[in-house]
């Protein structure tokens, strides 16, 4: 389908990444999934996706220097930051950096939906 | 001449003279930076009143939801910084960033502060220990060192392994870093996570190394405590938390106590006493209570073992019967822990708290010789009276006889506040409620509730016990307290008062019958009955007159750590100081809370939103007098697409037929639904207090006052509009998204003033409130303003609520001056619940409620 958004899942937690996935693509996204920075690099190059969902924890890289990484190459693409630890340091940094959101895990799907198609919607108004 | 015209013209009226398309550009993404604020405003709101509310209800909650909470909050404002500044464009509010980092640096230093562990020995012997050691040795320990220094009571020999020395073994190699990583994101409601986690945990603490000189302390001071003994003994490793003390909290048998630990073994059992504090059911009993883990240190007592006959528990008085008259003695053969562990047969006494303590009622079905003699009985109740005394309190008091005869006292505790209140309620009535299923046993938690039955027999069962199930087992071992947060009611088929989950179940709430011969085979899983633990019955199916009047749950969280944190972190979060827009001190540095930086953040956001068109001449391309019949003005900004696109002949006029923004018409459509009637004749007294208040304050202005709200403006986009009014001597601001997604949609309104004295203008708030609570908003009342707000609702269900703001908008103006008592404001609520009913005929049947806070 044409009006699907791309939607970019990176996450080092096998299972949570999975599920996520499927149920977002069962919900009418294009879901490409990584389980690490390098995967998620290979992913942007070549898919073009129009939001990310990037885990602040990541095995290879951290997900702060990640989304700076991103932002460089791809400053108009939204970022939405996971994390599984709240820290209100980490939360600010991610916004400071330029994160368009920030999300605590246990995420709610739906809510999950709405943030990405409103990042998504202010992306393409920009 | 014409050139001196357009000069003057250009001077005072800028137009802008750009690229139009450009200018749209521009202006749609000053729109997009104020929507994100509004949006990030919004969930700011949100979030505050989430925590206050959380405080207010007294429901358990943990360091994950404080820590979410501020988290989400502090992401919020920055993001509304981040877009105030975007929409300032000129480098304006520089110095927001560092207001609002060290207003959230406060607020993480809160989140992160770690109880201090003073500095102190790794060891203190029983005969250096009193209640003034507690920082060092833990409440029990200090609690029986009390006993045996200064109540001159015999307690066994031993020493205790200090908190200093647990606190410097759980520091080294990152351990306790490693466990609060591990803890942080538990989700306690999924117990298969929490037993996963739980068993880490304890592996962690048991795997690591104990530091070389403690071993060789603890070693040492075993090796004089067998001196003293001149024989090799065996000790009792006993918990002795430090951190919960100040709470009537009873962490009862949520910690290990190893028994009969031989030198060896010492060093290995210290470790695994305290990697206790992590069993699952002492984490989710800390999650209940509101305690951090860190608010705990384990200390540990090592004491000789006794070489107990009989043993037991001794309560000072009958458990919820403070002035009660009466010592109840439980006794069992052997160790006094079969005593707590509850599956034990037992034998109990209640014996006269005055000398000689005779005995006033006899344990029944004994055969054979009793356990206790009435001299030991009266020895007993003597203590019992001796150490109330000395503690200043009823006491729950654990205690053994060794073969020569002699009492040792084990522990002393305060019997636990929840316990005030137990087991007096009188047995229920017979009403008509159907025959029980069983009778008969103790009642050891009282009260009366329904659910499906679920028997748990297994560790495995525990997992799939479901929330609010009645939980039925044969014993009543400790390790089922991890259900108490899920749990109904429970049943047992042995079991007495003392038993540890019995306390549990007392400060929980949860009804709770024990002894309950045949329970376990007659009751049926997925059966639903009611529990009347008070009545000693469970009876078939839901028995309303036994559920009705129920008594509220206890608070569980009142005065824990967690609840002193959240309200410490909320006082850097909630208060309010900047409320007049008007005022010099109404700017960025005088910013003290996150809810300073969202009122300053939003303020300005509309005034630059305004700035913008006056930069570009847009105001006077875009502000449009309402064409209308009304005794008022009204002004209109198009933000992006709250017009209609055809081209306006004129550009000062518009008519309400080409506004396309759904919620200014919604509130249109409330504002004249009903013509308004005037001002209401003014009572003498009104009148009189309008022209008192008029003479002493000539401006009469209220709070909220700016340069924009001189005049009634409507800033609308299609799904968007912010109405400020000032109508007469009030202030109204409205203000509502209807987004397509339900993260973005919400109504906010705040009104402050009015001409009347202060308590005609409260009376009007009052009503205001009253009426916007029926409609569902949350209502908060702060002197005399007001502030409600819906969130996340559907369209068509916030447009209603729309139409009662614009109602009460036109309605209750100048109604403070004839709010002359209450009868009078009931008579306009009267009347305005009625009006309301026509403007909104599908609307479900209206209750007056008056559920606002003040």
């Amino acid at each position: 389908m044409t009006n699907e958004i791309r939607l970019l899942l990176v996450d080092d937690e096998k299972d949570f990444l999975e599920v996520t996935g499927k149920r977002l693509a069962r919900r009418g996204f294009a879901v490409k999934i990584a389980l690490t920075c390098g995967e998620a690099k290979a992913i942007l190059d070549h898919e073009w996706p129009e939001v990310v969902v990037l885990d602040v924890m990541l095995p290879d890289l951290n997900g702060i220097q990640f989304l700076k990484e991103i932002k460089q190459k791809w400053p108009l693409l939204p970022v939405i930051l996971l994390s599984g630890h709240a820290s209100v340091q980490s939360g600010i940094k991610g916004i400071e950096c330029g994160a368009y959101d920030y999300c605590l895990k246990p995420v709610d799907l739906e809510e999950l939906i709405e943030r990405v198609k409103i990042a998504y919607q202010e992306s393409r108004a920009v | 001449m014409l050139r001196l015209i357009t000069a003057l013209r250009r001077r005072f009226f800028p137009e802008h003279h750009g690229d139009p398309q450009e200018l749209q550009n521009a202006f749609r993404n000053h729109y997009l930076h104020f929507r994100g604020l509004l949006t990030a405003n919004n969930n700011a709101l949100e979030l505050m009143a989430e925590a206050e509310q959380m405080l207010a209800s007294g429901r358990p909650f943990g360091m994950a939801f404080v820590r979410g909470n501020c988290t989400a909050l502090s992401v919020n404002v920055y993001k509304m910084i981040k877009h105030l500044t975007a929409l300032a464009d000129n480098g304006g509010y520089q110095r927001l960033p560092s207001r609002f980092k060290e207003i959230s640096g406060r607020i993480e230093a809160i989140l992160d502060r770690q109880p201090t562990i003073g500095a102190g020995p790794h060891i203190l012997g029983m005969d250096q220990i009193d209640r003034t050691s507690i920082d060092l040795v833990g409440e029990k320990m200090a609690n029986l060192g009390e006993i045996r220094n200064r109540v001159g009571l015999t307690t066994p020999d031993g020493f205790v392994i200090t908190a200093t020395a647990a606190g410097e073994f759980m520091a080294g190699g990152e351990l306790q870093t490693e466990i609060n990583r591990q803890l942080k994101s538990l989700d306690i409601d999924n117990l298969e996570e929490l037993y996963t986690i739980s068993a880490a945990v304890q592996q962690l603490i048991s795997v690591a190394p104990l530091p070389e000189e403690l071993e060789t302390q603890i070693q040492r001071a075993y090796f004089q405590l067998a001196d003293r003994a001149s024989k090799e003994v065996l000790v009792a490793m006993r918990s002795s938390a430090l951190g919960e003390d100040g709470m009537r909290v009873s962490f009862a048998g949520q910690y290990r106590t190893q028994l009969n630990v031989a030198p060896e073994f010492l060093g290995r059992t210290y470790k695994e006493i305290l990697a206790g504090k992590y069993k699952s059911q002492a984490i989710v009993y800390r999650q209940q209570r509101g305690y951090r883990h860190q608010d705990v240190v384990m200390c540990v007592g090592c004491l000789a073992m006794v070489e107990a006959t009989v043993s037991g528990v001794t309560y000072s008085r009958p458990p919820g019967d403070s002035r009660g008259n009466g010592v109840l003695i439980h006794a069992v053969r052997g160790l006094a822990s079969g005593a707590v562990d509850g599956d034990v047969p037992h034998e109990l006494w209640r014996v006269a708290r005055y000398a000689p303590h005779p005995v006033l009622a006899s344990p029944t079905g004994i055969t054979g010789p009793a356990l206790l003699s009435p001299d030991r009985l009266a020895e007993l109740a003597e203590v019992a009276v001796r150490l109330e005394a000395h503690f200043g309190s009823p006491q729950d008091i654990e205690w053994s006889y060794d073969a020569t005869g002699r009492l040792f006292l084990l522990q002393s505790r305060p019997l636990g506040e929840a316990e005030s209140g137990a087991l007096v309620t009188p047995p229920t009535a017979d009403g008509d409620q159907p025959p029980p299923l069983l009778a008969g046993g103790a009642t050891v938690s009282p009260g009366a509730a329904c659910g499906v039955v679920f028997k748990v027999a297994s560790s495995l069962d525990l997992l799939r016990f479901p929330p609010g199930g009645v939980l039925v087992v044969k014993s009543p071992y400790p390790d089922w307290a991890v259900l108490v947060n899920r749990a109904s009611a429970i049943v047992s088929e042995t079991g007495q008062a003392a038993a540890h989950l019995a306390t549990v179940a007392r400060e929980f709430g949860v009804p709770a019958l024990f002894g309950v011969a045949d329970a376990f085979t007659t009751l049926g899983d997925g059966q639903l009955v009611t529990v009347d633990a008070s009545g000693r019955r469970v009876h078939p199916g839901r028995v309303e007159s036994l559920l009705s009047e129920q008594p509220a749950k206890p608070a569980l969280m009142r005065g824990s750590p967690i609840e002193q944190l959240l309200r410490e972190v909320l006082a850097q979060i909630t208060p309010l100081n900047l409320t007049n827009p008007a005022s010099p001190y109404f700017r960025a540095s005088a910013c003290e809370t996150l809810h300073d930086l969202t009122r300053f953040c939003h303020e300005k956001a509309v005034q630059e939103m305004f700035r913008f068109g006056d930069r570009h001449g847009f105001d006077k391309r875009s502000a449009r007098q309402l064409v209308v019949e009304t005794p008022f003005q009204w002004w209109v900004i198009n933000l992006d697409d709250g017009f209609a696109e055809e081209r306006q002949p004129d550009k000062h006029f518009i008519n309400l037929s080409d506004i396309r923004s759904t919620p200014m018409l919604a509130l249109w459509q409330g504002m004249t639904a009903i013509p308004w009637a005037g001002p209401p004749p003014v009572d003498l007294g009104g009148l009189g207090s309008i022209i008192f208040q008029s003479t002493r304050n000539p401006r009469l202005d209220p709070a909220v006052r700016s340069g924009l709200t001189a005049r009634n403006y409507f800033l609308v986009a299609k799904n968007f509009c912010n109405l400020s009014v000032r109508l007469g001597y009030h202030l109204a601001l409205a203000e509502a998204n209807l987004s397509e997604y339900l993260t973005e949609s919400y109504i906010s309104f705040q009104f402050k003033g009015g001409a009347a004295d202060n308590h005609r203008r409260l009376l009007r708030v009052n009503l205001l409130g009253d009426i916007l609570a029926v409609f569902d908003f949350r209502v908060e009342i702060k002197g005399d303003t007001l502030t409600a707000r819906i969130e996340k609702r559907p369209r068509e269900y916030l447009e209603k609520r729309l139409m009662v703001l614009g109602y009460l908008l036109i309605h209750t103006r100048q109604i403070d001056m004839v709010m002359a008592d209450e009868e009078v404001r009931d008579q306009y609520r009267v009347k305005i619940l009625a009006d309301l009913a026509t403007i909104l005929p599908n609307h479900e049947p209206l209750a007056i409620g008056t559920n606002h806070d003040q």
